[in-house]
């Protein structure tokens, strides 16, 4: 049997102002431009293998196009396409190619929560900045943070409850954390399948929303260092380097230029399928979000794109 | 589906106090529990009964190694494979042994004895599962690894536990170190989408080189460096990086001569991730990334 949906594979996000986008990614995140099509900028980093895994929209607004996620066979295509349809949702295919560059076969449907979920497989294949023989550890000529990859994006939507059984019924996520209001709902949910604490979460927001979207770095002295260049090049500091409770991750949150929140995540912990999940108190929920502040702070859960 | 990730590491040690006391204080593992000739231990994080199991003997060595599968069904999947394979597969039932249901267990190519099991008693991690800290109490003593993370065994014929370990479990490549002949002189396997759930080199059958513990970044490789020479653990290499799995590290001993490994680092493949090769002539870079040298003791000594 299939392993299917293995991780996230790539977001796409509105930009008013592409070319100051393009820059911002590629310069100071550290990003490698893999195509430049029309009004769109794809987007690796150095160590993923495949075609990109951020992609930039020229749009009047900001904000996410479409999350995307990696299954391991194409027959997952055609099993995720009945059991969404089954639970009343539309489907649309699109054949390798049809929807972008580096692109492989795909399925897009409309999740409860109103974003727009993509499956991929079969992403073209460019390689790492890497040798398959005797390869260093990194490459020499990295610019910005150069995270090795993405790791996971953060939505909001009205009902988390009704979103989080979608994506946990319909799609096979696994939860792994959830906040809960003191009348017993869920105001925050995290879910996996990765066997990390996150590939997906949930806030409590509008419909659509994105809060935001996080890579991987190596360790908790790859965070300062990130928040040492973002100051340098002038970036909003969203959260200075802290930890969450939730996921007990490291962190640092911050703003591209044009006001999409980007985040850069280390730690976490190893999670087996059957992982009882963790459950966070309305009480404790700023020490769930910043386990050092035991707040956030306004604009966390208000700003989002 | 399959096998998910290692579960625990069965070795015979011939002074059981001295090495449950060594695994318990430095490197900061909890026992769960203690029989007359039979520990078992686990790191803080881990939320099965144990990952460590110490059983007395007049000689040190390997009982046995035991991986995860993913789910209870894949138990009867793999049995079926390693029959047909011409494994003889033993069922071990529930009570059989400590703090697990049902099993299967049998030898694999290069001599070590496997287990596979589903069913781990769930005895939860040191945090709980409501409001939980980030880390565990500052008190708890030693190099305190949330985890259990991989080992490397010795076969005589790399070529050949490779392709068992492939075909019959199901594990992917990730690296290995060919020689001029291009012949297989050690393979990096994993299953859980990290670079290595077992590692296999060439050596002595039935032998295995080292198993390793998993830190959160090379700072706290540094610290359990400070640690293990403050008590006096021999050092056999370390802190430094690997080539093959990009990971930081320190290998050492334990006080009757099982290696032991601290390891962080990494990254994270697809199954269809594309297999990086060393040439022989680069081995020692493979092995150490800084010191580049094939170090004699580090191939030669085993368990």
């Amino acid at each position: 049997m299939s392993d299917r949906i293995l991780r996230l594979q790539h977001v796409q996000i509105r930009v008013p102002d592409l070319e100051l986008c393009t820059a911002y990614y590629t310069e100071v995140l550290g990003l490698i431009q893999t195509a430049h099509e029309g009004d769109r900028v794809f987007l690796k980093c150095w160590d993923e293998h495949e075609h990109h895994s951020v992609v930039l929209r020229q749009a009047p607004t900001f904000g996410l196009d479409h999350m995307s996620f990696k299954v391991a066979e194409l027959e997952d295509l055609d099993h995720y396409t009945e059991r969404v349809e089954g639970a009343g949702i539309a489907v649309k295919r699109y054949a390798r190619g049809e929807l972008g560059p580096g692109w492989g076969d795909a399925i897009r449907f409309e999740a409860p929560s109103g974003h727009t979920v993509e499956l991929v497989f079969g992403m073209e294949k460019v390689g790492n900045m890497l040798p398959l023989f005797n390869p260093p550890p990194r490459p020499g000529n990295l610019v910005g943070i150069a995270p090795p990859r993405i790791d996971h994006l953060f939505i909001m939507c009205e009902d988390v409850e009704a979103a989080t059984s979608f994506y946990c019924d319909v799609l096979d996520f696994r939860l792994t954390e959830q906040i809960l209001a003191n009348d017993g709902h869920q105001l925050a949910t995290w879910m996996e399948r990765s066997h990390t604490p996150h590939d997906l979460a949930i806030v409590t927001g509008p419909n659509g929303a994105l809060h935001h979207f996080a890579f991987w770095l190596d360790d908790w002295n790859a965070i300062r260092e990130a928040a040492d260049l973002l100051a340098f090049n002038g970036v909003h500091i969203d959260i200075a380097p802290t930890r969450h409770g939730a996921t007990r991750g490291y962190t640092t949150y911050f703003f591209d230029p044009v006001g999409n929140r980007n985040e850069m995540f280390t730690g976490g912990y190893w999670v087996d399928p059957d992982f009882e999940p963790i459950t966070w108190t309305e009480e404790e929920m700023g020490r769930a979000l910043f386990y050092y502040a035991r707040e956030a702070n306004e604009r966390f859960f208000t700003v989002h794109s | 589906m399959g096998v998910l990730r290692l579960a625990h590491v069965d070795v015979r040690t011939p002074d059981l106090d001295l090495s449950t006391a060594y695994y318990s204080e430095v490197l900061g593992l909890s026992v769960v529990r203690r029989d007359d000739d039979v520990a078992y231990l686990k790191c803080w994080d881990e939320e099965d009964h144990h990952s460590l199991r110490l059983r007395y003997d007049s000689r040190i060595g390997l009982d046995s190694f035991t991986f995860r599968v993913e789910a209870e069904d894949d138990l009867h999947d793999l049995e079926k494979k390693l029959e047909a394979y011409g494994c003889a597969v033993r069922r071990v039932s529930r009570g059989e042994a400590v703090g697990q249901g049902e099993s299967i267990r049998f030898e694999i190519p290069s001599g070590q004895t496997m287990e596979l099991v589903w069913e781990l008693e769930k005895t939860g991690n040191l945090l709980g599962k409501l409001n939980p800290a980030p880390m565990p109490p500052p008190t708890l003593p030693g190099i305190a690894p949330p985890r259990l993370d991989h080992m490397l065994i010795n076969a005589e014929e790399v070529g050949e536990s490779y392709a068992f370990f492939r075909d019959v479990l199901g594990f992917r490549m990730t690296e290995q170190v060919l020689d001029a002949n291009n012949h297989q002189l050690g393979v990096w396997l994993e299953r859980s989408h990290s670079p290595h759930d077992i590692a296999i080199v060439n050596g002595p059958n039935g032998a295995m080189h080292h198993f390793a513990f998993w830190l959160d970044d090379w700072d706290h490789v540094r610290k359990a460096a400070d640690i293990l020479a403050y008590n006096g653990v021999q050092i056999d290499q370390g802190p430094t990086r690997h080539g093959v799995t990009r990971g930081n590290t320190i290998y050492f001993f334990d006080p009757l001569g099982i290696r032991n490994e601290v390891f962080t680092g990494g990254y994270s493949p697809d199954p269809d991730f594309p297999a990086i090769t060393w040439t022989e002539d680069q081995f020692g870079r493979g092995l150490f990334y800084y010191e580049n040298v094939v170090a004699q003791r580090f191939l030669r000594f085993h368990t």
